[in-house]
């Protein structure tokens, strides 16, 4: 049998174009609407950008109400998990203390020594008061990126670029701002170029993220001299982040270096967001 | 009072698909990814039921669904609402050309409707500026197509209670 012309033609005027029962929209008005809405995005203007803020931040509420079931069967799985290894945990925990113990004193007679150098160079010790807290609102985990939605945005100055802390380690930083959230894209994704220097080594070089895999040092000269163990800091070259923020230590595998991060990922309630280059973002 | 049991049954059995839909796009779950495999549950579920039963799931809910998706992932707007309407479009099509629907006659023209939503998602993002694992998503896609029986049996399932 011939299939003519007309009959695909008929065929995709009636897929597309119709209105089947029950339908409201046709597809091809929601498909131009999609193209339409993602050429949006690129547009910057004010009222766009209250809008696109209003409705991730109405979306994030829902799914956060959403993921309540999914999240709190996790913690009670974790929960049981926890009791079950309680006596693995109670025995390294102890061996733990001991070491601690024994480093203490050590601890001690640095800090003193310490103290009585900066005192001897009139040194002003920086306070921390530049940082902000927030809590992770949702983790979704695409495979796509790595990134987590925090309790605070435009309302607490949040701004696109700050460096976000895990403690004093930096873990990412925010891309997305809205009114009462903000989105964090982790060190780990594909999309994030990080500038940094090697310690002691001192080489400039990019941290670039690679999704499940830990993020490798890129754009490193020739002759580099790294080694396993160089630590990693934010070199501040791009004006934003401060200097100095430590993200990880190097590991050399197959001559390529990765960078194992000082925090783990997956397990970040709490983040810091550091105000300190406030006035440089704009 | 047995008569309104069935309505309401009847009723909510209709929406699961629905509720699914909105479900895996608000939990983040609509990509199931595991150790060694991941399955786009989304791309299933709008394909089966488009196909088999579009009076059930809206283009209208399809769009919102892929932009709420969209949000959550954090990729940019539009992204996931096309290529959801793409499959929905080949799914519609399918239809309208199919007389018989066997499983294996949804599964080979789920293929295309693969390739396609792939290629705009892939488009999309390229000219979004957003870079991608593309290994992942044509493990993501293989798999995708090596699950549909599966979720195809249980959707018919569904179907097929809400029919008795």
């Amino acid at each position: 049998m011939e299939t003519s012309r007309d009959d695909v033609g008929i065929a995709i005027r009636s897929a597309f174009l119709t209105k089947s029962t029950k339908q409201k929209f046709s597809l091809f008005a929601l498909i131009i609407l999609s193209i339409a809405l993602l050429f949006t995005e690129t547009i910057e203007t004010k009222p766009l950008n209250f809008f696109r803020a209003f409705v991730k931040d109405a979306i994030y509420r829902g799914a956060l109400v959403v993921s309540a079931p999914s999240k709190s069967i996790n913690n009670f799985s974790g929960f049981i998990k926890e009791h079950l290894s309680l006596y693995d945990d109670y025995g390294k925990l102890k061996k733990e203390n001991s070491e601690l113990k024994n480093q203490i004193s050590g601890k001690d007679f640095l800090e003193l020594e310490n103290n009585q150098l900066r005192r001897l160079i009139d040194e002003q010790i920086s306070s921390s008061s530049n940082l902000l807290s927030a809590r992770v609102m949702l983790d979704k985990q695409s495979p796509y990126l790595n990134s987590f939605i925090i309790n605070i945005g435009s309302n607490k100055k949040i701004k696109n670029g700050m460096a976000v802390l895990d403690s004093k380690n930096f873990i990412g930083r925010i891309v997305d701002v809205n009114y009462f959230s903000s989105r964090v894209l982790l060190v780990s994704d594909l999309n994030s170029k990080i500038p940094i220097i090697t310690e002691p080594s001192a080489h400039h070089a990019i941290l670039s993220g690679h999704g499940k895999n830990k993020p490798t040092l890129e754009y490193l000269p020739e002759n580099h001299n790294i080694k396993n163990g160089d630590k990693v800091y934010t070199s501040g070259r791009e004006g934003i982040f401060s200097p100095g923020i430590p993200i990880g230590k190097v590991r050399i595998e197959d001559n390529v270096v990765k960078v194992l991060l000082f925090s783990d990922l997956s397990q970040i309630t709490f983040v810091n967001i550091n105000l300190e280059n406030i006035n440089k973002i704009e | 009072m047995a008569y309104v049991n069935k309505q309401i049954k009847f009723k909510f059995l209709e929406l699961v698909p629905l509720l699914l839909l909105f479900y895996i796009s608000l939990n983040g779950h609509s990509v199931i990814d595991l150790k060694y495999f991941s399955i786009n549950v989304h791309y299933i579920l709008v394909y089966y039921w488009v196909l088999r039963q579009p009076r059930m799931l809206g283009y209208g809910f399809i769009f919102m669904s892929g932009v709420i998706s969209d949000v959550v992932f954090g990729l940019p707007l539009g992204v996931n609402a096309l290529s959801l309407l793409i499959i929905a479009a080949v799914a519609t099509y399918a239809r309208v050309v199919t007389v018989r629907i066997t499983l294996l006659s949804d599964w080979i023209s789920f293929i295309p409707a693969l390739l396609v939503a792939n290629f705009i998602y892939f488009l999309s993002l390229y000219f979004s500026n957003y870079s991608v694992d593309y290994l992942f998503l044509f493990k993501n896609s293989i798999f995708t197509f090596i699950f549909y029986p599966i979720l195809w049996s249980v959707f018919t399932l569904i179907l097929n209670l809400t029919k008795s």
